[in-house]
């Protein structure tokens, strides 16, 4: 699996095409209200999967151990939303905090973990 | 050369901007390309302080809230620009003086083309702009669209310059190349 995080807009999901040879018809994009696919070769915008594991009541890195077979080959994608301020809404900081603790443990996980800077990758594991 | 200076708010920016500005010029002229428009006392002693900042330096300021390649008008081909900010500039071509109150699609490709022709034609240029992509809110539309655009130009120059720098309390990062000795 490889991991790529980043800011929203900085060419992430650019970069996987580009550096994984991801297509178009390869990337599954998770949404707040129908959560995830595993299985696809590129799952992009995970932040959306952890705010529907909030919306419903689910632990995203539980979900992830429970599959991971499944995306042991993937290219995983996911905006560092963690980094700002502490959100006034339980919600949105139990999301930060999920979505945090999430991409920490797929960092260990992944065979490379790249961010994207202006569209420029950085290479931090 | 051109170098792309992101990062926070009061990470140092600006100053090291200065800096690498008065550098690259050498002897030649320097130009201060202020974009921001004061709106009120705020604005007004943010940039009296940036004033202060670069007193001595020996730039010369140009007010240019729009319109940022005109700053190349009656220009040393050779000179060096400092550009401060982007993200002010983006704001100021949103909403241009004649505006109804909505933004202008137009403004991020405006932004884009003066700032690529900058690149293009000055001796030197520095530009400073802010990273704003990492939290964990829902924006209203105007702002999504306003940080996708603000994105877009960021990216736009990373490519074109050969060096960009995250500044994280007042650490360097470098992203890409390097800086002269």
């Amino acid at each position: 699996m490889d991991f790529i995080i980043g800011g929203a807009y900085q060419g992430k999901l650019d970069y996987a095409k580009k550096q994984f040879g991801v297509t178009d018809e390869q990337i599954f994009t998770c949404s707040e209200t129908d959560g995830i696919r595993f299985g696809a070769r590129c799952i992009h915008r995970l932040e959306e999967f952890t705010l529907w594991s909030v919306r419903n009541g689910k632990d995203a890195t539980e979900i992830f151990k429970g599959h991971e077979s499944e995306w042991r080959g993937s290219v995983l994608i996911c905006c560092d939303i963690f980094c700002g301020v502490v959100p006034m809404g339980a919600d949105m900081r139990t999301w930060r905090e999920m979505t945090g603790r999430l991409c920490a443990y797929l960092s260990g996980e992944a065979e490379s973990v790249t961010r994207l800077f202006c569209g420029l990758p950085q290479r931090l594991a | 050369m051109n170098v792309l200076i992101s990062g926070g708010c009061k990470n140092g920016k600006s100053g090291f901007a200065q800096d690498i500005a008065v550098k690259l010029s050498g002897n030649g002229k320097r130009y201060y390309v202020a974009t921001m428009i004061p709106y009120d006392g705020e604005d007004r002693s943010r940039i009296a302080r940036h004033i202060e900042d670069r007193a001595g330096m020996g730039f010369e300021t140009l007010e240019i809230g729009r319109d940022i390649a005109s700053c190349l008008d009656g220009a040393e081909s050779d000179s060096t620009f400092l550009v401060d900010s982007i993200t002010a500039l983006l704001l100021n071509e949103l909403f241009p003086e004649t505006h109804n109150g909505d933004a202008d699609p137009e403004a991020a490709e405006r932004c884009r083309s003066g700032l690529l022709k900058l690149a293009a034609s000055a001796g030197n240029a520095v530009f400073v702009t802010d990273y704003i992509y990492s939290d964990a809110i829902r924006y209203d539309s105007f702002t999504e669209n306003y940080r996708a655009a603000l994105a877009s130009l960021d990216r736009a120059l990373a490519e074109v310059c050969e060096t960009v720098i995250e500044l994280c309390a007042g650490n360097v990062i470098f992203h890409k190349g390097g800086l002269p000795e």
